[in-house]
C-alpha cells in the first residue's frame, strides 16, 4: 500500500504544485513585474501579455523538450556513431545507414510499415464512419456504439491474447479451438491454417487486431461530428431531391473533413508507435517485421545502437510527409 | 522518500539479524517451474550467508538485461543463457571479472574444467582476458523424448543409430501416424530450438573441428557443409507427414506446448528432440522413466564420428559488483548449492564433488552418464556465436527455413548478418 | 421527418441487421476469451468456446489401479474400481486399451486382451480387469476413453489466479502496481497540458504556429528511441527505476496528444465568450480557470480516459522505467506476457489473467463513457 499512498501524495503535491505555479507566476507577472498601474500601465499590460503565454506553456515545453525532443537529437547523434570495442563511441558518419540498407530484414520492415500505414488508419476510419452512420439511425445505437467502442479499453497485450485464441490452429484431426479455423473449415477449407505464419497475408491478420481496437475510437468521434452537422443543410438537400449517397458525400463529408483528419492522424500515430502487437504475436518473424520492432531488436538483441538509431530516424523521416500535411492543415484552420 | 524512511527505521531498530542483510538481486531467464527451483537455491544461499536475495525472471531476458545495463540499473548478478550475450556485455564493460581464484577452482572441480573456463573467459573493455562467467546448471541437448508405453503399443524399438531413427520416422509415417513434435515458438526467442537441431546434426555429419570453425565463422555459414546440416534438419521438420500439424506449424507452435503431443490421446507424435530441461513442461504428474523417457539422439553408423554430445549451460556473471554478488558466486561452488537443485528437476552439473545419489530421479543420472560417455562434447554453437547471429539471425533464419525458404538462401542471409558485425 | 418514413422503414431493417453483424464481429473475440476463462483446461482443449453450452467430448488417458491392489477371486486375479475422479459426471462412449486404437470398444463391452486378460469398462468409468496370472509391474495399465462431460462453468481459474498462495502475490501485486502507475500518470499531464493548450488556442504570440507544429511533430516520435537516453538521465539525477520515473515518463509521452486534443477542442469554443470576458476586464488566468476549464471538462475527461487506458495498458514504458531487479513492481501487462511465455498453451490461465487485467479499463470505460461521448458531442467537432 505504501506506493499507493505515495501515489496519492504525488498527485496532491503535483496538482497543488502545478496550480500554485500557474497562479503565483501569474500573480508575479501582473503585480510585481508589470503592474497594470502607474505611468506605464498600458505598456505593462502589453508586456505582461507577451510573457504570459510562455508562463502557461513553460512546464509543457520543458517536459516535451526533455522527454521527446532531446531523445530525437540524441538518437540522430547515435545513428552517426558506432560503439568501439572497450566502450566509448566513434564517429562513423552514414556507415550505419549503409549497413542498414544492406539488411534485407530492414526492407521487409519498411514494406510492412508502409502496408500498416496505408491499411490501418484507412480501415479503422472507414469502419468507424460506417458504424457511426449506421448506429445513429437505430434505437439501440447507443448500446451498439458501446460494444464496438469497447476494444479501446483493452491493452495491446490483452488483445494479443484474445486474437491468438481467434487465430489458434490445431492439427486437422483435432477439434479446432480457434474460431477462425473453425469457420474456415465449416466453409469448406481443406486444412486448418496457421494464420500468423503465412508470409505477407499474416500482416493483415496482425493489422486486424489494431483495426479492431481503433475502430471504436474513430466511430465515436465521427458520430459526434455527424450529429454536429446542422440539420437544415441536410433537410435542404433532401428537399432538393438528393440521394442518400449524395447527401453523405456532398453534404456530410465536407463538413466533417477536419474531424476525419484528426481521427486519421491519431490512428496513424498509434500505428507508428505500435510494436506490442507484433512483438507479442510474431515478434516480427514470418516476414511481419515492422520498423519499431526492428529497432527494438537491433537495440536490445543485436546490441547494435548505430543501426537501431538509424532505423529510428527512418521512422522519423517516414512520418515527415504526414507531419507536414498535418501541420499545414492545422495552420490553415488557425486562419 | 521511502528509502530514507526505511534506513532511518533500520538505524533505530537494534535488531542484530538485519545488520548483514544486504540485498543481492539476481536476474535470469527462468520463469514458472524453473523459477521455483532457482529460488530454492537462492534461499539456501540466503540461509547460509544471511544476505537477502531476490530473483526476477523474464521471458525477454536478452533485451531487458541490455536495457538495464546500458542505463546502469543492472542487477547484481545476471544469469546468461548464452555466452555470446555475456561476451558482448563483457566487451562493453558491463561485467565485473569473477573473484581471483575462481578459474583455478573451476579447473580443479569441474569435469572437463578447462573447457568451462574457456567458455566463460571473455575479453573485457580494457582488452585483457578475464573469467567473467561461472557455469552453474548444465543441460544435455542431444536427447530424444518418447513415451515408452506408446512405443510398446505400436511395437517400436528405441533406435541406436541415425539410420534406425530415420527408418523409424518413415515407418511411423507410413502407418499413418505422426513421428515428430517440433515447436520453435519461444516468444522473443522464437527459433532457438531449431538451432539445437542443426548443431546436433552438424556434430553428426562433420568432425568436431569443422564444428569449431563454423562456430567462429572460419568456415562461412553458407558453406555447403552447414547447408547440408540444415537440410538434414529439413528432412525431419519440412516434411508434412513427419511433424505434428504439418511443416507450417513448426515455427508457430510453442516449444513448451510441443512435447504435450506425446501425451495426447491418441498420440499426436512419438518423438521429441529437446534438451534435458523439458520435463518441466510435461503435463503435471508425468513420471520420467515411466510415463516418458528419453534416448540419446543417435549418430550415423556410416560416419565415423563417435558419440557426439551437444550441451549448454547458464553462466552467472556479476553485472553490478557487491560483496553479496561475489558471495553468491562463491556459494554456487559449494556441493550444497548443486545438490539443492539436483533434488528438484532438470538439473545437471559438471561439479565432481556432489553426491550423485541425490538426483531426484534415476533419469538424471542417466543423462549425466550420456554426458560422461560422450566421445565429443561440444557447447551449443548458437550460444557461442555473437549475439546478433546466435541470438538473432540464426533464430530468425531457422524460422524462415521452416516457413519454406531454401536452406541456401537462409544460410546466405545468416552469413551476411555475420559479416555486418565483423 | 415522418414524410420520408416510407423509404426509411425498409432501410431500417438493413441498417439494424448490418449493425447487429458489426457488433457481433467486434464482440466475438473478447467473448471467446471471456467464456474460456470460465472453463477448465480440458474443456478448452477439447472443444471450441462457442460449444460451451454443449457437452464436450474429450479423449482422456486414464489408468487402472496398480497391481498391488489386485485381489484373487475364483482363481482369477482381479482389479476393480473407478477410472474417474470421484464426483465426475463424465460418460464414456467408446474406449480402448492401446494408444493405437482408442475407440476399439463400446462402453459396457468386455475386451479380450493379450495373455487371457479381460477388461470391462462401463459408461460411468467403473472397470473390472481379470487375469489368470498375477498382474505385474509398478502401475496400472492405461485405458483410453472418449468421454462426454456435461457443460459446466467454473470460477476456479479466477480463484487460482487471485487467491492461490502461489499466485496471489503475482497477480494481486501486479494489479496494485498497475494502479499505482496509472493514476498519477493520468492526472499530471492533464494539468500541464491544459494550460499549454489554452495558450496555443487563444493567446496571440510570436511563434505560436511553430509551437503547434512542434507539438504535432512530437506526436509521431516513436517512444522506443526515448527509452535509453531518458533512463540514463533518470539514473543520473537519482530518480532511478521506480514509480516516480514512470510517472514522469508517461507525463512526457502523453503531453503531445493531450495538448493536441485539448487545443483542438478549445479552439472550437465560441470566440465571443472569451472576447466578452476580455472586454469585461478578466485576466487570462481568470478566463482560463473560470471559463475555459469548466467548458473543456468533457475534453479533459475524454483525454483522461485515453491516458488512463494508455498507461494502464502500457508494457514498454513500465518495462524500462519501472520494473527493477527486485520484481516487486511488476505490472499486469508484463505479467501476462510472461504467462504467454510460460503458459503458452494454458488458455484457462491466459484468458483469466487477461480478463483480470482488462476488467478495470472496461469498468472505467463503461462508467465514464457518458463523459467521453458528451465531451465529444459538446463541440470538439466543428
Amino acid at each position: 500500500m505504501n506506493p499507493m499512498l505515495q501515489g496519492i501524495g504525488i498527485i496532491l503535491i503535483g496538482l497543488s504544485g502545478c496550480i500554485a505555479y500557474f497562479y503565483l507566476s501569474n500573480l508575479i507577472l501582473d503585480r510585481v513585474l508589470f503592474p497594470a498601474r502607474g505611468p506605464n500601465a498600458g505598456r505593462n499590460i502589453n508586456r505582461a501579455n507577451l510573457w504570459r503565454p510562455w508562463l502557461f506553456m513553460f512546464p509543457a515545453i520543458f517536459a516535451l523538450s526533455l522527454y521527446l525532443a532531446y531523445p530525437v537529437f540524441e538518437t540522430l547523434r547515435l545513428s552517426l556513431m558506432q560503439r568501439v570495442a572497450g566502450g566509448g563511441y566513434e564517429w562513423v558518419g552514414l556507415n550505419n545507414y549503409q549497413r542498414m540498407m544492406q539488411d534485407s530484414k530492414f526492407w521487409e520492415a519498411m514494406r510492412n510499415n508502409m502496408l500498416w500505414l496505408l491499411v490501418v488508419p484507412a480501415a479503422a476510419t472507414g469502419f468507424g464512419l460506417l458504424a457511426a452512420q449506421l448506429t445513429d439511425r437505430i434505437k439501440w445505437g447507443g448500446l451498439a456504439k458501446s460494444l464496438i467502442f469497447m476494444p479501446m479499453a483493452i491493452s495491446f497485450v490483452g488483445a494479443a491474447v484474445i486474437w491468438k485464441l481467434v487465430y489458434d490452429a490445431r492439427p486437422i484431426d483435432l477439434e479446432q479451438i480457434g474460431i477462425l479455423n473453425a469457420i474456415y473449415l465449416a466453409l469448406g477449407g481443406a486444412a486448418p491454417q496457421t494464420w500468423l505464419t503465412i508470409p505477407f497475408w499474416n500482416n493483415f491478420f496482425l493489422m486486424a487486431v489494431l483495426i479492431w481496437i481503433q475502430t471504436g475510437f474513430a466511430m465515436v468521434i465521427l458520430s459526434a461530428a455527424l450529429r454536429g452537422i446542422p440539420e437544415e443543410t441536410i433537410e435542404a438537400a433532401i428537399v432538393d431531391g438528393a440521394s442518400g449517397w449524395q447527401i453523405f458525400f456532398k453534404i456530410k463529408m465536407p463538413q466533417i473533413r477536419s474531424t476525419i483528419l484528426v481521427v486519421w492522424t491519431t490512428i496513424t500515430i498509434i500505428v507508428l508507435k505500435i510494436f506490442d502487437i507484433v512483438f507479442a504475436m510474431t515478434n516480427g518473424q514470418w516476414e511481419t517485421q515492422v520498423l519499431a520492432n526492428y529497432m527494438f531488436d537491433k537495440l536490445f538483441r543485436a546490441n547494435d545502437w548505430g543501426v537501431g538509431s538509424a532505423s529510428a530516424m527512418v521512422i522519423m523521416i517516414l512520418v515527415t510527409p504526414i507531419l507536414v500535411w498535418n501541420v499545414r492543415n492545422a495552420r490553415r484552420e488557425m486562419r | 522518500m521511502r528509502k530514507s524512511l526505511l534506513t532511518g527505521a533500520a538505524t533505530l531498530a537494534l535488531s542484530a539479524g538485519t545488520a548483514h542483510a544486504e540485498l543481492v538481486t539476481v536476474f535470469g531467464p527462468w520463469l514458472g517451474p524453473d523459477q521455483e527451483n532457482v529460488e530454492a537455491v537462492l534461499d539456501g544461499f540466503a540461509a547460509a550467508t544471511g544476505y537477502e536475495v531476490s530473483y526476477v525472471g523474464s521471458d525477454s531476458f536478452e533485451q531487458q538485461i541490455m536495457i538495464d545495463a546500458e542505463a546502469g540499473s543492472a542487477p547484481n548478478v545476471a544469469v546468461f543463457p548464452q555466452p555470446g550475450l555475456a561476451a558482448d556485455m563483457a566487451s562493453n564493460g558491463f561485467l565485473t571479472p569473477l573473484p581471483d581464484g575462481t578459474a583455478d577452482w573451476v579447473r580443479d572441480n569441474y569435469a572437463a574444467g578447462q573447457s568451462w573456463v574457456d567458455l566463460g573467459t571473455f575479453t573485457g573493455a580494457d582488452g585483457s582476458e578475464d573469467l567473467y562467467g561461472f557455469f552453474y546448471k548444465v543441460d544435455v541437448k542431444s536427447l530424444v523424448w518418447y513415451v515408452p508405453e506408446n512405443f510398446e503399443d505400436a511395437g517400436y524399438e528405441v533406435p541406436t543409430t541415425m539410420e534406425e531413427l530415420k527408418a523409424l520416422t518413415e515407418q511411423i509415417a507410413s502407418e499413418g501416424e505422426t513421428p515428430w513434435c517440433i515447436g520453435l515458438g519461444s516468444g522473443g526467442a522464437t527459433g532457438w530450438p531449431a538451432t539445437d537441431w542443426v548443431e546436433d546434426l552438424m556434430l553428426r555429419t562433420q568432425s568436431p573441428e569443422v564444428y569449431d570453425q563454423w562456430v567462429t565463422n572460419e568456415i562461412p555459414f553458407n558453406d555447403p557443409k552447414v547447408v547440408e546440416a540444415i537440410e538434414e534438419f529439413g528432412y525431419f521438420a519440412k516434411n508434412d507427414d513427419f511433424v505434428s500439424g504439418g511443416a507450417n506449424a513448426v515455427a508457430s507452435s510453442d516449444f513448451r506446448d510441443s512435447p504435450k503431443g506425446l501425451f495426447a490421446s491418441p498420440p499426436q507424435c512419438y518423438l521429441h528432440h529437446q534438451a534435458s530441461f523439458i520435463p518441466s513442461f510435461f503435463p503435471e504428474g508425468t513420471i520420467i522413466g515411466e510415463d516418458a523417457d528419453f534416448f540419446y539422439f543417435p549418430a550415423y553408423e556410416g560416419k565415423d564420428l563417435g558419440q557426439p554430445v551437444l550441451g549448454a549451460g547458464t553462466l552467472w556473471g556479476i553485472t553490478s559488483d557487491s560483496e553479496g554478488a561475489r558471495a553468491l558466486i562463491e556459494y554456487l561452488e559449494t556441493p550444497e548449492a548443486n545438490e539443492i537443485w539436483m533434488q528438484l528437476t532438470g538439473f545437471l552439473t559438471p561439479h565432481k564433488g556432489v553426491d550423485t545419489s541425490l538426483f531426484s530421479d534415476p533419469t538424471l543420472k542417466k543423462m549425466n552418464d550420456i554426458l560422461l560417455g560422450a566421445t565429443t562434447f561440444r557447447f551449443d554453437g548458437s550460444d557461442l556465436m555473437p549475439g546478433a547471429v546466435g541470438a538473432g539471425a540464426f533464430w530468425t533464419g531457422m524460422v524462415d527455413y521452416t516457413g519454406g525458404e531454401p536452406a541456401q538462401d537462409v544460410a546466405d542471409d545468416i552469413q551476411s548478418a555475420w559479416e555486418t558485425i565483423k | 421527418m415522418d414524410n420520408i418514413a416510407g423509404r426509411k422503414s425498409s432501410l431500417s431493417w438493413v441498417v439494424n441487421i448490418s449493425v447487429f453483424f458489426l457488433v457481433v464481429l467486434w464482440l466475438l473475440p473478447t467473448v471467446g476469451l471471456f467464456v474460456s476463462s470460465f472453463r477448465t483446461a480440458d474443456q478448452i482443449a477439447s472443444s471450441g468456446w462457442w460449444k460451451v453450452l454443449f457437452p464436450s467430448e474429450q479423449n482422456l488417458t486414464l489408468r487402472t489401479a496398480g497391481p498391488d491392489e489386485q485381489v484373487e477371486q475364483d482363481g482369477l486375479y482381479v482389479l476393480e474400481g473407478q477410472l474417474f475422479e470421484p464426483g465426475s459426471e463424465a460418460e464414456i462412449s467408446v474406449w480402448g486399451a492401446s494408444s493405437r486404437d482408442i475407440a476399439a470398444y463400446e462402453a459396457g463391452e468386455t475386451a479380450q486382451l493379450d495373455d487371457g486378460e479381460t477388461l470391462f469398462v462401463g459408461a460411468d468409468g467403473s472397470y473390472r480387469m481379470e487375469s489368470p496370472v498375477p498382474f505385474e509391474g509398478s502401475r496400472g495399465s492405461r485405458v483410453f476413453v472418449t468421454a462426454e462431460t456435461p457443460p459446466e462453468l467454473t470460477l476456479n481459474n479466477y480463484k487460482n489466479l487471485l487467491f492461490d498462495p502461489n499466485n496471489v502475490d503475482g497477480m494481486s501485486r501486479a494489479f496494485m502496481s498497475t494502479l499505482t502507475v496509472t493514476i498519477p500518470a493520468t492526472v499530471i499531464p492533464i494539468v500541464v497540458a491544459a494550460f499549454a493548450a489554452y495558450a496555443l488556442a487563444w493567446m496571440d504570440f510570436k511563434g505560436r504556429a511553430l509551437l503547434i507544429a512542434c507539438v504535432v511533430g512530437l506526436l509521431v516520435v516513436p517512444l522506443q528511441l526515448a527509452l535509453i537516453p531518458l533512463l540514463r538521465l533518470h539514473l543520473a539525477i537519482g530518480i532511478g527505476k521506480g514509480y516516480l520515473g514512470v510517472w514522469l515518463a508517461h507525463t512526457g509521452f502523453g503531453l503531445p496528444m493531450a495538448i493536441y486534443l485539448l487545443r483542438n477542442y478549445m479552439v472550437g469554443l465560441p470566440r465571443d465568450i472569451i472576447e466578452n470576458a476580455r472586454v469585461d476586464g478578466a485576466t487570462e488566468y481568470q478566463i482560463f480557470m473560470r471559463i475555459i476549464l469548466p467548458l473543456s471538462f468533457p475534453a479533459l475527461a475524454s483525454f483522461a480516459i485515453f491516458q488512463f487506458l494508455w498507461t494502464w495498458n502500457d508494457l514498454l514504458v513500465a518495462k524500462v522505467f519501472l520494473i527493477d531487479a527486485t520484481g516487486k513492481t511488476t505490472v499486469m501487462t508484463a505479467k501476462i506476457v510472461e504467462l504467454m511465455g510460460t503458459r503458452g498453451g494454458n488458455w484457462e490461465i491466459l484468458a483469466t489473467a487477461a480478463f483480470v487485467s482488462i476488467s478495470v479499463p472496461l469498468l472505467v470505460f463503461f462508467l465514464m463513457q457518458k463523459y467521453l461521448v458528451r465531451g465529444l458531442l459538446a463541440g470538439s467537432v466543428k
